[in-house]
C-alpha cells in the first residue's frame, strides 16, 4: 500500500455516500471535547493525539462538512478547507486499522452518546473503497476471498485437522449433518492454534446430547472483511456460513470463541443480506450458560481451583457488545467459587486487549499492539490473577503473544476449554499436563 | 527445554502436549533420536502452528513438514543435522 495506489476520490464518494441521517446526527453532536480519548486504550498507552477517536473520524467530518454543508463547500471551493489527499488517506489507514480494534469503548464516555465505533467502521470503508487497507490486512481478505480462510484453511486442510483432533482427542465431530439443530462454526484461529478448543466444544456438546454439525461449505467463522470495512468481502464471508446453514437446515448458528465474527453475523448480517426466516444466531457462551441453566451438563464446582487466581477478560464485540456480560461469570463462579476475581475495570468498560479488529494482522501495528497490551497486563497484576479466562480466539492470541512478550507467567484460557475440564465424568483436555 | 520421545504417542500424551505448547513461553530443542521418527514427523506437523521458536535434531526430517504458510505460525521451527548446530541456533533466537 502507497499513497501512489490509493484513489482519494473513491474514498470520498464512499463517505458521501455513506452518510445519511444517522451519521450527519452523529457528526453534528460531537463537540470535540476528546473525552473520547480518555477510553482508548491506544491513546491511553502510548498518549499520541493521532490515536484520539475523535481524530480517527477526521475524515468522515471532513467529507461530510466539504459536500454538505452551504460553508464547507464554499470554504473548499475558495481552498480555505483542504481536500482529502492520498497523504491524507495513508495516515488515517495508520490509524483507523493499526490503532483502532472498533471497541467501541470511546462511544461509552462520549456525552454525547455518539457510536464511534460504527464511524471509524465507515472510515475504514471509505479507505477499504480507495485501496488504503493495511498490505497485510488485505492480503488476509484476499486468502479469505480465495481460499475460503484468512489463515489458509483449504477444504482439504479443514478436513484434516477436524480428522486429527477427533481421532487423537477420541471426539465425535459431526460434519455436514443434515437436519442438525445447531451448526457450529469455528474461526481458522481455532482450527490451527487451538485445536483443543474444537475437542473441548465437541465434547461439551455430545455431553450435552446437543444435535450439532460442522459444515464444510459454512467452515469459517472469521470474516476479514468486516475488519477491512468493505460491505462486499463482509457479505461474501456472511453468505458462505448462511449457505452452509440453509443446506443443512439448521435452526442456530452458533459462533465459537470470536468475537467480531458474533458482530458481523448477529448484528451486521441482518443490514447485508436477508436472514434466513427463524435462524437464530448465538454465542458458545450463551450456549455453555444455558447448557448449565437447563442441567444439560454438569460441573465439577471448584474444578479450576487449582488455576491460582482466575480472572476473565471481557471481550469488546461478546461482551460489551453482544451483552453476554454475566454468563461466563455465573459459570466461573461454579469452576473458581474461591478464586475467581475481577479486573478493574470490567464487564461493558473493560478495555479492550488491543489486539481485535484485525490490528494482530498487521505487522506494524505491533508497537501500539503491545502498549495496549500493557494496561491489560497491569491490570492482570493488580488482580493478582495467575490465570485468564476468556471466550475469543483472537484475545486469546493476543493475551498469548502479550504475556510472552512482556514475559509474564500468566496462563492464559479459553472458557470453553475450562468448562469441558469441569465437565462431570467426562476427561478433561487440560487435566493430563506434565 | 530440551524435548525427548521415544515409542509411539498416546491421545492422553498428545493432549497433554497441546496444553504445554499453549502455556510453554521458551525455546525447545527437539531431539529426535530415537524416536518413531514417521510419528514424529506427523505429530510436529500437526503441532507446527503452536510451536515455540524451537530447534529439531536427531533424524532427518522430511522438509515439507516444516515448510508451512507463514500465516500459521509465530514463531520459527528448523531442523538441523547436529546438535551443535540446533544449539548454535537456537541460542541466536
Amino acid at each position: 500500500m502507497s499513497a501512489t495506489t490509493m484513489d482519494a476520490k473513491a474514498a470520498m464518494d464512499t463517505f458521501v455516500r455513506e452518510t445519511g441521517g444517522w451519521i450527519a446526527s452523529q457528526l453534528e453532536a460531537c463537540t470535540r471535547c476528546g473525552i473520547c480519548a480518555s477510553a482508548c486504550h491506544f491513546y491511553q498507552s502510548t498518549g499520541n493525539p493521532d490515536f484520539a477517536p475523535v481524530w480517527k473520524v477526521e475524515l468522515l467530518r471532513r467529507a461530510y462538512e466539504q459536500r454538505f454543508s452551504p460553508i464547507g463547500r464554499i470554504l473548499t471551493a475558495l481552498g480555505v478547507r483542504k481536500r482529502i489527499t492520498d497523504e491524507d488517506l495513508l495516515a488515517w489507514s495508520r490509524v483507523v486499522y493499526e490503532a483502532c480494534t472498533v471497541c467501541n469503548k470511546c462511544a461509552l464516555v462520549c456525552p454525547m452518546g455518539i457510536q464511534l465505533g460504527p464511524l471509524i467502521h465507515d472510515v475504514r470503508t471509505g479507505l477499504a473503497a480507495a485501496g488504503a487497507v493495511p498490505d497485510d490486512l488485505m492480503a488476509a481478505v484476499n486468502k479469505q476471498v480465495e481460499e475460503g480462510s484468512p489463515l489458509g484453511v483449504t477444504d482439504d486442510v479443514f478436513e484434516e485437522r477436524i480428522e486429527w483432533v477427533s481421532d487423537e482427542w477420541d471426539v465425535e465431530i459431526p460434519v455436514d449433518r443434515e437436519g442438525a439443530d445447531t451448526l457450529v462454526v469455528f474461526s481458522s484461529f481455532e482450527i490451527m492454534k487451538f485445536p483443543e478448543n474444537i475437542a473441548d466444544i465437541a465434547r461439551i456438546l455430545n455431553a450435552a446430547g446437543e444435535s450439532w454439525t460442522l459444515s464444510t461449505k459454512g467452515r469459517e467463522v472469521v470474516n476479514f472483511g468486516f475488519y477491512e470495512g468493505s460491505a462486499e468481502h463482509t457479505t461474501l464471508f456472511i453468505d458462505r456460513v448462511l449457505d452452509g446453514a440453509n443446506e443443512l437446515g439448521v435452526k442456530r448458528v452458533m459462533v465459537t470463541e470470536c468475537g467480531h465474527a458474533y458482530d458481523a453475523l448477529r448484528w451486521t448480517a441482518p443490514n447485508l443480506v436477508e436472514m434466513p426466516d427463524g435462524l437464530e444466531i448465538t454465542h458458545i457462551v450463551a450456549v455453555l450458560d444455558e447448557l448449565v441453566k437447563a442441567g444439560r451438563i454438569t460441573l465439577k464446582t471448584g474444578a479450576a481451583e487449582d488455576d491460582g487466581g482466575v480472572t476473565f477478560h471481557d471481550a469488546c464485540k461478546i461482551q460489551r457488545r453482544g451483552g453476554h456480560i454475566e454468563e461466563p461469570r455465573r459459570l466461573l463462579k461454579i469452576l473458581a467459587p474461591e478464586s475467581f476475581r475481577e479486573m478493574t475495570p470490567n464487564r461493558e468498560a473493560a478495555i479492550c486487549c488491543g489486539g481485535g479488529g484485525g490490528v494482530i494482522a498487521i505487522k506494524s501495528a505491533d508497537p501500539q499492539r503491545y502498549a495496549a497490551f500493557g494496561l491489560k497486563l497491569d491490570q492482570m497484576r493488580a488482580a493478582e490473577a495467575d490465570t485468564v479466562v476468556m471466550a475469543c480466539s483472537n484475545c486469546r492470541l493476543q493475551f498469548l503473544d502479550g504475556v510472552q512478550h512482556f514475559g509474564s507467567d500468566v496462563k492464559v484460557r479459553g472458557l470453553s476449554e475450562m468448562v469441558a475440564a469441569a465437565l462431570d465424568g467426562t476427561p478433561a483436555s487440560d487435566g493430563q499436563s506434565e | 527445554m530440551r524435548c525427548r520421545h521415544s515409542g509411539s504417542f498416546t491421545h492422553e500424551e498428545v493432549q497433554a502436549l497441546a496444553t504445554f505448547l499453549n502455556d510453554y513461553r521458551g525455546r525447545l530443542l527437539i531431539d529426535l533420536r530415537d524416536a518413531a521418527i514417521e510419528e514424529c514427523e506427523r505429530h510436529i506437523k500437526n503441532f507446527r502452528p503452536m510451536m515455540p521458536t524451537a530447534a529439531i535434531f536427531g533424524a532427518p526430517i522430511d522438509p515439507s513438514v516444516l515448510d508451512i504458510p507463514e500465516m500459521w505460525y509465530a514463531h520459527e521451527v528448523r531442523a538441523f543435522e547436529t546438535e551443535d548446530e540446533a544449539l548454535a541456533w537456537l541460542r541466536e533466537q
